[in-house]
């Protein structure tokens, strides 16, 4: 049996004797990957944003208006539903929150779309998790606002303490949360309740936009749900899983967002691959010689093959590895202009097999060219 | 003196469009142990493509060509690595080292593909001592002047240890000097070792060197001559 590690290293040697070459592909596996690990994590970010209060508020199922096709565009139902959801059995609790659609005015002039979350402070259900300065239950008993630091750029600098108003009302903002962003980059305004049900014209008094419940230990989501549907008519009942993923195949696919995200990294693949394809069949025309002897002294097209993806896996892995570097140093770029970049462990894993599959698939014309070596070359001096 | 190559009605044909080329026709001949044959004859007589069938390089159209007995007509094709490993080793007019390895590890490379086993093989510098390139063992081969490079292939075909070793054109890129020095030591070889060489050539300054000279033209072995001293 070949020694792998022999051939390994011929195929290093191979790479560090072509500097320029095997920079040019490493340069073209970076550019690729960088690109494709950018949309990834910017698309991941949107996606996050998008069913983020989803995502962190407590409860196991979101009651809303019939034919709701995500979480921000959410019609009101009436608040009386409330108890009438409250009654059916395998219902822990049930919580009122309403996320709707106003205008705040700026300090400077000029109004700005915001999305207000009016929630229950004394229960803290939907309330921002992660708050800067002042706390989510300081809402209560006033008009009192608490924006995202995020939102500072559409809104302006703003301070605990400052005024502004929402729907032409005085409001003042008592708390700054962090990192609560939404998908449709309109600022995040979490208030009271009620005083989103009074700002909100369309809401009003008599109606809420979501109702969030807790399922009874012993109960199971999915019997509550079928519960809730037979014995509530006009309404939609997700599971909290089931809601997020709908609001997040929403953006991605209602909006084309998703489409121009995946083209991208398609693209990127493609760019990627062939810039490594033609490094590596380049080198694989020049050393063609050297291959072809290597045959005539007995060697299988495998363990050329083996030299050749050792080029492949070392330039996928370095050029991954880089990428890596690079979009860990650009996280903070993207978060200074206000996106979300998401690079998990997943996306990691993700990304360095999309790689190596590049790098791989990059081989398949040298593979050809090696199989298909003319003998005759051998002899040409 | 044990037969090492037996070769009969030998021929291949290649076809270019509708047209048949007869590269090789129906040669006949037997080589053995010990001998350094010379393969003359003019560009495109056929000697690269005899040479070709004889290392197993290339199949046969048709006739037979045993080596060390076994018929390699009847080899599968994807079998002919495994004969070549066994019995054969080459020494081209181009060197065709890897140039990203030092001058050890072009031979040491052989081991690998070979398939020598660590017991069986023969320090690297014994083989570059043969070849009086001791010093230069960690040169690559772009350091080296033509000759040098020459005798490094040889070093490899040493390394590989076959019964058989075909050269095409040995000293074709070489000046007189580093040429009789290669041709000098497969010489050797060839007496030493009992190896088998043939050798491909156009350079007449070497004849007296060859056990045997074969001339090809139009692919045929037209004149089989002792060695002109």
């Amino acid at each position: 049996m070949l020694d792998s590690g022999k051939m390994f290293t011929v195929a290093l040697r191979m790479m560090l004797y072509s500097k320029v070459r095997t920079l040019m592909a490493l340069l073209g596996v970076v550019f690729a990957v960088s690109l494709i690990f950018a949309q990834v994590g910017i698309y991941l970010g949107m996606m996050e944003s998008s069913s983020i209060i989803i995502d962190h508020t407590p409860g196991d199922i979101w009651v809303t208006s019939k034919n709701s096709r995500n979480f921000d565009f959410a019609q009101p139902v009436p608040e009386y539903l409330h108890y009438r959801v409250q009654a059916v059995p395998g219902v822990q609790w049930a919580e009122k929150l309403i996320v709707a659609w106003s205008v705040m005015r700026q300090k400077d002039g000029g109004n700005e779309q915001v999305e207000i979350v009016g929630y229950n402070p004394d229960t803290g259900i939907g309330a921002p998790w992660n708050m800067r300065t002042g706390s989510a239950c300081d809402v209560k008993n006033g008009n009192f606002a608490i924006v995202d630091e995020s939102a500072m750029k559409r809104l302006g600098s703003m301070e605990v303490g400052d005024y502004r108003d929402i729907s032409r009302k005085r409001v003042q903002i008592i708390g700054i949360s962090e990192g609560i962003r939404s998908f449709t980059t309109a600022p995040i305004v979490f208030m009271n309740y009620s005083l989103a049900q009074r700002l909100i014209p369309y809401v009003g008094p008599d109606s809420t936009v979501f109702i969030i419940v807790k399922v009874l230990p012993g109960h199971t989501i999915s019997s509550v749900v079928d519960s809730l549907k037979r014995n509530i008519e006009g309404i939609d009942v997700f599971s909290r899983g089931d809601f997020s993923y709908k609001t997040r195949k929403y953006w991605t696919i209602e909006t084309g967002a998703g489409f121009s995200f995946l083209l991208t990294i398609i693209i990127s693949f493609f760019i990627g691959m062939l810039i490594v394809g033609q490094t590596i069949y380049n080198s694989t025309t020049e050393h063609l010689k050297e291959y072809g002897t290597m045959k005539a002294l007995g060697a299988e097209n495998r363990d050329i093959f083996r030299i050749i993806f050792s080029q492949a896996i070392l330039t996928a892995l370095i050029g991954y590895l880089v990428s890596s570097a690079v979009t860990l140093a650009s996280a903070k770029l993207y978060d200074a202009i206000g996106m979300k970049l998401v690079v998990n462990w997943q996306v990691n894993l993700g990304i360095l097999v999309v790689t190596m599959v590049m790098c791989l698939m990059a081989t398949l014309l040298s593979l050809r060219k090696i199989r298909l070596i003319d003998p005759a070359i051998l002899f040409r001096g | 003196m044990g037969q090492t190559i037996d070769a009969q009605a030998l021929s291949k044909t290649y076809k270019e469009g509708s047209v048949e080329v007869h590269a090789v026709r129906d040669v006949d001949f037997q080589a053995f142990e010990g001998e350094l044959i010379g393969l003359f004859g003019p560009s495109g007589s056929g000697k690269t493509t005899l040479l070709s069938l004889l290392g197993c390089i290339l199949h046969p159209t048709s006739g037979h060509l045993r080596i060390f007995g076994t018929d390699i007509t009847s080899v599968r094709e994807s079998k002919m690595p495994l004969i070549r490993r066994q019995f054969v080793s080459f020494i081209f007019q181009g060197f065709n080292l890897v140039p990203a390895l030092t001058v050890q590890e072009n031979i040491e490379l052989v081991y690998e593909l070979k398939r020598v086993a660590q017991r069986k093989r023969t320090k690297v510098y014994e083989l570059m001592e043969r070849v009086g390139l001791t010093d230069r063992a960690s040169f690559l081969p772009r350091d080296l002047s033509g000759g040098q490079r020459q005798r490094v292939a040889i070093a490899r075909a040493l390394a590989a240890d076959s019964p058989i070793i075909l050269a095409d054109e040995p000293t074709g890129n070489l000046d007189h000097t580093n040429g009789s020095r290669v041709m000098n030591i497969l010489r050797t070889l060839a007496t030493d070792d009992r190896k088998c060489i043939i050798v491909a050539t156009h350079d007449d300054r070497t004849k007296q060197l060859f056990d045997r000279i074969l001339y090809i033209e139009d692919g045929e072995i037209s004149t089989k001559g002792g060695p002109e001293k």
